[in-house]
């Protein structure tokens, strides 16, 4: 699935932030979507990478999708809880 | 309303904390209010509730009632107060107004540490599920990561491969050589750092030019446990660096610009067969023995450093910026004569990790720090804790204060020379 063929329901640009302020963001912005809604999440930190999916499985919520371009990290996540 | 099965179960994590340093301390004050002006909360906003010994008191009458035959018999005259729903929302707004910076204790005869105090205050919120979600949430991914890392492994190797032209970019390394190693069996030292590339990047560069023998961690170094005052998830969070450590062999275990990760590894792990150093001090080191040289004349504005509370006032790392700043500019200006008494920034205690929900509270009850840097005439503000700029910063925005807020391994890496 490319992120073209995913529907987006909000976009969080979580580009430059401080931690721990993309999960903080994250965690209180998929609340804004129904379940089965995605958000796109944009984010420039490396650490993301393993943050996200960990914060995921916590949560309970599904990355379904990760892209990369540059610096910036995307994430498609869809709300599962 | 609160039954009997809830309290007796948060009674007995009260219980859990009362060593004889507790003890001592919920049973000493004489009520002398040397520690009202002591609190950059009740300086900046004058309200007797955030005075330390008023803090001290939420706790202190429930210790009262379940621990002193007094407050058992004579509950009104012992001064005894119920641990109920209405106790637990006291004890919220005590802990979380609370940086758990300590200055208070500095200036208390007994030294009563008002951050131990608090830490029964949050014992009993967690005990409640009535903590702030978002920091059990934060720290629940740390462990998280820590209990499934074989399923992350492969992503944070990715992000730190895009990382590594930026660092040879800072500093040129010889072929063959990784920028950033990670888990690599053999290093002298391991480097904990946080997610964002500022808290990596800069470090990485420095280790290279120093010639360090270095790995990078798999995990952040922040302990959002020990934020939410949760000793089993701050154990569970810093076993995994531990566990880490000892897997690699290292000698030693450096930790990033964050003072309560380096507080906790420092202070509130066993003793490790590694030495504990946070980057500060391995910076400080590498001047000392030559073994990194900086350009002086990269800072043209007056220079001043925020000691993190964490960092200097309770784990004595004190000297070691100055020197390093030393080494930066000519034009130094402390900010206090006696780091001891420094405000606090405003932001522990996990205050800031609660984002904008504290933002409001974070800028009133900070205006003392904004003083005080405004008093040293300082462009560039310099402080080695990524809680404390994330806070100054956004003091320096509310404020329109105009200084230029920086970490100090970034001001290193920035200034480092490299012979031809």
């Amino acid at each position: 699935m490319s992120g073209e063929d995913i529907v987006v329901d909000k976009v969080m640009d979580l580009k430059g932030m401080p931690c721990p302020m993309p999960i903080v963001k994250m965690s209180k912005g998929i609340k804004d979507v129904e379940i089965g809604q995605v958000v796109e999440a944009l984010t420039t930190d490396p650490g993301a990478l393993a943050d996200f999916p960990a914060w995921a499985r916590t949560s309970g919520n599904e990355i379904v999708k990760t892209d990369q371009e540059g610096d910036v990290i995307k994430f498609y996540i869809m709300r599962k809880a | 309303m609160m039954d009997q099965t809830t309290r007796d179960d948060l009674l007995k994590l009260f219980q859990s904390k009362l060593n004889q340093a507790m003890r001592f301390y919920l049973e000493t004050c004489s009520r002398c209010g040397v520690c009202v002006e002591a609190c950059h909360v009740y300086a900046s906003m004058g309200q007797v509730k955030n005075i330390s010994a008023y803090r001290h008191e939420i706790v202190r009458r429930i210790y009262k009632k379940y621990y002193k035959a007094r407050g058992k018999v004579w509950p009104s005259v012992g001064e005894a107060k119920e641990l109920s729903d209405m106790a637990l929302e006291e004890l919220y707004e005590a802990a979380y107004t609370c940086t758990g910076c300590r200055r208070c204790m500095v200036y208390c005869p007994h030294g009563i540490d008002t951050q131990m105090i608090m830490s029964i205050a949050k014992l009993l919120l967690v005990g409640a599920e009535a903590e702030p979600e978002i920091l059990t949430m934060l720290a629940d991914t740390s462990i998280e990561k820590g209990k499934s890392l074989d399923l992350f492994k492969e992503n944070f190797l990715t992000g730190i491969k895009n990382l590594e032209s930026k660092v040879v970019k800072k500093w040129k390394i010889d072929a063959g050589e990784t920028a950033i190693p990670v888990d690599f069996k053999g290093a002298d030292l391991l480097y904990v750092a946080l997610a964002g590339a500022h808290s990596i990047v800069p470090a990485a560069v420095i280790f290279n030019a120093a010639k360090e023998n270095w790995t990078l961690s798999y995990f952040e170094a922040v302990n959002f446990g020990a934020f939410v005052g949760d000793p089993t998830r701050t154990k569970l969070i810093l076993d995994r660096i531990i566990n880490e450590a000892t897997r690699l062999g290292v000698k030693e275990v450096c930790i990033c610009e964050c003072g309560t990760a380096f507080r906790v590894m420092k202070q509130m792990a066993d003793k490790q067969p590694f030495k504990v150093s946070s980057i500060t001090e391995v910076h400080a080191r590498y001047l000392r023995e030559g073994r990194i040289k900086i350009d002086k004349s990269t800072l043209d504005d007056p220079v001043t450093y925020h000691d993190p509370c964490q960092l200097a006032r309770n784990a004595g790392v004190i000297d070691e910026p100055r020197y390093i700043l030393q080494h930066l500019t000519d034009d130094f200006r402390d900010m206090t004569s006696d780091v001891r008494y420094n405000w606090c920034c405003g932001g522990g205690g996990g205050l800031v990790a609660l984002g904008d929900e504290t933002l409001d509270f974070r800028m009133k009850s900070a205006s003392v720090k904004v003083d005080q840097i405004n008093e040293t005439g300082a462009k560039i503000l310099a402080t080695a804790c990524e809680n404390c700029h994330t806070q100054l910063s956004d003091l320096n925005e509310h404020y329109e204060m105009g200084v230029d807020v920086r970490f100090l391994s970034s001001m290193i890496a920035d200034a480092l020379v490299q012979s031809a």
